[in-house]
């Protein structure tokens, strides 16, 4: 049997899916921590049970939430586990009320009730049972409460089928009038869609029409004047329905209806001037995107967002139901879609009369934990301080202090180890190329990398309590107009913090941006942030030649920052502009992190980065130890200038002689490598270093092959490897989450090209600066 | 009556309460996700929080919170209640 877990964004559904599968996937307290549907078997059961994107309604708002409506709507699992959060009752009922319609069994599975009864109320899960006909359960998936009931449950299969009426008699009868008309009958649930669509089709309002005259003024230059005499006459209209009237609300309402009226029949006209509305929009949008288009033509303007939108509102032609459609819409003085929300609303407002009780009085008016953070944290004045004092602080603890000894560890050439066995082996006599392959190629190679470890698990630690404990959303909160000016939004931070840490999930993350062309640039931009990987290159260079100092990486961060702020900027004004610039994301309670999950989360990604130590880098290590220890005629050759990876170095090393300043093998086959995984640049050049000096002890030993570097070039091919483009398993999701091998393609010159021209200035400035003390 | 009740949501005051009378955003998708998460109509609003530079705002309504920018309430009209 196939399970879905569905519920509202950041209700604990991967919390429960873990719980009953047993799995580990990445658990998170901000909306959007699961973009992906993941499936896993009930422990003791043979039942599939499918985590899927929190989604608020069936109607699919971003890509993610298309994925959850695509599987309820199509794939149709067997079995529904509804769960809900007891604190926004109402808000996740919502949803229940549309699944209610879907021909599925349903389990409703109310979670955090521990948390509802805080605030002074108990919610009586028989009632809601018996109301709803579906049963209810209350669990509590972090503290594994009620799972065994809630087994059983799914295992009784039971088939009772009831429908209830959420809607008002004339909507109901509306509904079937709408499905009377199509063969074979369509479901309930579609002739809803379809009545809610008239909404977006008849584009009506006044109001509405102010709002985008407003946004074309400001887009097409050329018809400016124009449109702002409409705008002032529109607003005229506004002012009087809204603001001017003496009349009663109510009377309001029913004028703006009026004012709609008129406009459904797209013409109004004033001065004897017919203004078409119907037009008006579009006729804007498609000079600007004509414009567009011939701005650059790679990158096309997705006309409709619901690119993902598989199951299809089937065309209907409106006259039919039109004048019902008018009728409703005068007797509530709502527009349809609204009734249909409003009355979904009503109906659980109903139920929960009935089924929520007071049990303490309503709890003083003290200030929740929330409240009493957010004064902290959302202060006007302290918010950003705050924030960047969190992200330096990252950085302090991560290669200032744990990166010092790790990167004096490995900058001090090859730990006691490879010295051991080196010794050791030849004692017993061992081949002198295979001591070289054991202390030279895999030792240095792969203990240079886990050198890293500590300081990584940090760096995972950090972000998982970001993660985990709220702050992510206010992020986002406290950022957003600052981002919104350079044409993203504050959700397009989220891939970039997650991007600390690895550059693949921060990628996937940007599904949560409704916003085509705003997710396309962020998928473009998120490998600009140094990822876990990028630290062990940052550490060792600035270990190195600045003394580990925790200011110079936080000055790499900030300037990797605002890289993207003028990229940002950049592609969203000449590339990929938007029109609809919204917002809109929930605020989480902050939540203390569970150590459980972020300990669990903190050593899967720990292992997982050992783990590619011991085969990725491994097996590059003894590619990169052979090319460099063998010649073209595949002698065991100790003049590294003859091997064979010199000789592909030399190559490509004018790529590099720029900010260089000197045609070097090693760094241009090093940075090469940073495309399999970006530590191994450092793998690569502990390698090569050592193999170079006999016995040596410093990758940059002013004589080795590394000696070339100064502290200006340094940080150029420093900058030049934080930037350029990442590696291969980013590049793969770059290529999914964008759709399109050309866009990749594009976005990837486009990351090697910024860095090369990022290094160059590097070590043009940076040559100036220092010759000037 | 007082007209200077009915604002827009945008123009509510910290922590003031209005009751939402409609509802409008040009762009029917986020009009209707609106809708979906509860800013219908007869709600209970309040700004709790404003972000830096009072852009964007925190709606409290139906018992959580959500984000919204100022330019995307604009057209949300609310009675204002205290």
């Amino acid at each position: 049997m196939n399970i879905a877990l569905v519920g509202n964004q950041n209700c604990g559904k991967t919390t429960l899916f873990n719980a009953l599968t047993g799995s580990n996937q990445k658990v998170g307290n901000w909306a959007g921590v699961t973009v992906e549907k993941k499936t896993g078997i009930i422990k003791g059961t043979s039942h599939t049970l499918i985590d899927l994107p929190g989604i608020y309604s069936l109607t699919p708002y971003t890509a993610e939430e298309a994925i959850s409506r695509n599987y309820i709507l199509i794939e149709k699992p067997d079995l529904i586990i509804n769960l809900i959060d007891a604190t926004c009752l109402e808000r996740s009922l919502y949803l229940t009320t549309q699944l209610l319609q879907q021909n599925c069994n349903i389990i409703i599975a109310l979670n955090m009730c521990e948390n509802l009864q805080k605030k002074g109320q108990v919610v009586d899960e028989n009632k809601l049972q018996n109301i709803l006909k579906v049963p209810c359960i209350k669990i509590n998936a972090l503290n594994n409460e009620n799972l065994p009931n809630l087994v059983n449950l799914i295992n009784k299969n039971m088939q009772e089928k009831n429908n209830i009426n959420i809607y008002s008699n004339d909507i109901e009868n509306l509904i079937n009038k709408i499905t009377d008309y199509f063969t074979p009958k369509i479901s309930k649930f579609c002739a809803i869609e379809i009545l809610e669509n008239y909404t977006k089709i008849n584009k009506y309002n006044t109001l509405i029409l102010n709002d985008n005259i407003k946004t074309s003024a400001t887009k097409g230059d050329k018809n400016k004047v124009k449109s702002t005499k409409k705008e002032c006459f529109l607003s005229k209209i506004f002012n009087k329905n809204t603001y001017n009237t003496q009349t009663k609300n109510e009377n309001i309402l029913i004028e703006n209806k009026h004012n709609r009226e008129i406009d459904n029949n797209t013409n109004l006209i004033i001065n004897n001037k017919t203004y078409k509305f119907n037009n008006l929009k579009s006729k804007y949008i498609n000079k600007n995107q004509k414009k567009l288009f011939k701005k650059l033509k790679l990158f096309k303007i997705d006309k409709n967002n619901n690119e993902n939108n598989l199951y299809d509102v089937p065309t209907f032609n409106y006259n039919l139901i039109e004048s019902d459609i008018i009728s409703l819409q005068k007797n509530y003085t709502l527009d349809i879609c609204h009734i249909l929300a409003f009355l979904r609303y009503d109906f659980i407002e109903n139920v929960l009369t009935k089924c929520l009780t007071k049990t303490t009085p309503p709890p003083k008016q003290t200030l929740t934990t929330t409240q009493k953070l957010d004064k902290i944290f959302l202060n006007k004045f302290l918010a950003i301080p705050i924030f960047i004092f969190f992200m330096a602080l990252m950085y302090f603890l991560s290669v200032g202090v744990i990166g010092k000894y790790s990167s004096s560890a490995i900058a001090s050439g090859f730990n006691g180890l490879s010295c051991l066995a080196e010794a050791k082996l030849s004692n017993i006599g061992v081949n002198k190329i295979i001591i070289s392959l054991l202390c030279n190629g895999i030792i240095a190679g792969v203990g240079s990398v886990l050198n890293f470890v500590p300081q990584l698990i940090i760096l995972f630690l950090y972000i998982s309590l970001l993660e985990t404990t709220g702050y992510m959303s206010r992020i986002s909160f406290i950022l957003d107009n600052f981002f919104n000016k350079i044409g993203l939004s504050g959700k397009s931070l989220i891939p970039f913090i997650v991007g600390s840490g690895c550059s693949v999930p921060a990628i996937m993350s940007t599904r949560t941006i409704e916003d085509s062309n705003e997710k396309q640039t962020a998928i473009i931009l998120t490998p600009f942030i140094p990822c876990s990987a990028k630290l062990p290159i940052i550490s060792l260079f600035v270990g190195f030649f600045f003394g580990s100092s925790w200011l110079v990486t936080t000055l790499i961060y900030i300037f990797s920052i605002l890289l993207i702020i003028i990229c940002a900027y950049f592609i969203r004004k000449f590339i990929l502009p938007s029109f609809n610039n919204s917002l809109i994301f929930e605020l989480p309670e902050y939540k203390k992190p569970s150590f459980k999950y972020v300990l669990k989360d903190v050593t899967q990604k720990t292992t997982s980065f050992i783990k590619r130590a011991g085969s990725t880098i491994l097996i590059c290590s003894v590619i990169v130890w052979f090319l460099v220890s063998f010649n073209w005629k595949l002698q065991y050759d100790t003049n590294i200038q003859n091997s064979i990876l010199a000789s592909i170095g030399n190559l490509l090393s004018w790529v590099f002689y720029p900010f260089l300043g000197t045609f070097s093998w090693g760094a241009t086959v090093s940075a090469l490598q940073g495309l399999i995984a970006k530590e191994q640049v450092i793998s690569s050049m502990t390698i090569i270093a050592g193999i170079s000096e006999n016995g040596g002890n410093l990758i940059f030993s002013p004589n080795g092959v590394f000696g070339f570097f100064t502290p200006v070039t340094a940080l150029a091919f420093l900058v030049f490897n934080l930037f350029s483009a990442p590696c291969f398993s980013a590049i793969t999701t770059m290529k999914k989450e964008l759709g399109s091998t050309k866009k990749t393609i594009i976005a990837v010159t486009f990351q090697i090209i910024t860095a090369l021209i990022i290094a160059n200035l590097v070590t043009l400035f940076g040559n100036l600066i220092v010759n000037i003390f | 009556m007082d007209n200077t009740n009915i604002k827009s949501l945008d123009n509510l005051k910290l922590n003031e309460v209005g009751k939402v009378l409609r509802v409008f955003h040009s762009n029917f998708n986020l009009l209707k996700r609106l809708l979906d998460m509860g800013l219908t109509k007869n709600v209970f609003v309040k700004i709790t929080k404003l972000a830096p530079f009072k852009n964007p705002v925190s709606v409290a309504f139906r018992g959580y919170e959500i984000v919204l920018r100022k330019q995307d309430i604009k057209n949300i009209i609310v009675e204002v209640i205290k």
